[in-house]
């Protein structure tokens, strides 16, 4: 595999797109190309982000955020 | 997250008002449900919490890994449920997963998101309709190639080509963003 090909791999990888068996290709690849290929696919995971943020924002009840933060009062003074 | 790596409630706070929106959104896209998306948020800011010692910032940013976190949480909670039918029935009744309506005033930050989120949309928008779905599948549903293929009925070759040039362009696309992002 070429780096061209690690590359559109990667992009696959990171939104969990790639089949079993490509998988054990790709980890070979990615341990041959090293902190290059490391590197690539930290940037690739700014495609999660913008996946979400092409997404509207949407409303949650206040409840939920009463909800966590008591739970973390209690987690904290347990 | 320093604040949150040290035990601070109060940073907790300050990061759900910040993305509550946002990764709500996600969640629904996933399993469009609103009391299982409420639940599911609760839950995933309290991973948030507990796990927050495993964040690294030379791994990226902060929304990053809660996005990927939301979304492996969103996926896992899918599949448990066996909700593919429902969710599927629910998806073709709904065009936006939102209603227009998200009445208040908008931030500094909401409205560098919005402009954030329509630059995306751009991008998103530009591919073909099919590479558009065969992304949406994976990302938002957890299809593996094969799943999208049958789910499709096309080519698994097919699917895996549409992925490839979609996420690439998309990548080349947000290349300005990147930065940002």
């Amino acid at each position: 595999m070429n780096f061209e090909q690690f590359q559109n791999q990667s992009r696959l990888y990171v939104i969990g797109a790639l089949e079993p068996e490509e998988v054990e290709e790709f980890e070979k690849a990615r341990q041959k190309f090293g902190k290059k290929a490391e590197d690539f696919i930290a940037k690739c995971y700014a495609l999660h982000e913008a996946f979400a943020l092409s997404l509207r924002p949407a409303k949650s009840s206040d409840a939920i955020k009463e909800r966590l933060m008591a739970m973390v009062k209690a987690k904290k003074d347990a | 997250m320093k604040g949150i790596q040290a035990g601070d409630a109060d940073a907790l706070s300050q990061l759900y008002d910040r993305y509550n929106g946002i990764l709500k959104a996600l969640i629904l896209r996933v399993i469009h449900n609103e009391a299982e998306a409420d639940d599911l948020l609760q839950e995933i800011f309290m991973e948030i919490w507990n796990q927050a010692k495993n964040f690294s910032p030379q791994k990226g940013k902060p929304l990053g890994w809660m996005v990927t976190l939301a979304r492996r949480r969103a996926i896992d909670g899918l599949r448990k449920k066996q909700a593919y039918a429902r969710a599927e029935e629910r998806l073709q009744n709904e065009t936006e997963q939102q209603p227009d309506a998200w009445v208040h005033n908008a931030t500094e930050d909401e409205i560098m998101l919005s402009d954030t989120r329509v630059l995306i949309r751009k991008v998103i928008s530009s591919l073909p309709p099919a590479q558009q779905q065969a992304i949406d599948l994976a990302f938002f549903r957890g299809m593996s190639q094969r799943e999208i293929a049958a789910k499709t009925n096309t080519p698994l070759g097919t699917v895996k080509t549409r992925l490839e040039l979609g996420l690439k362009k998309i990548y080349d696309g947000l290349k300005d963003l990147r930065d940002e992002l």
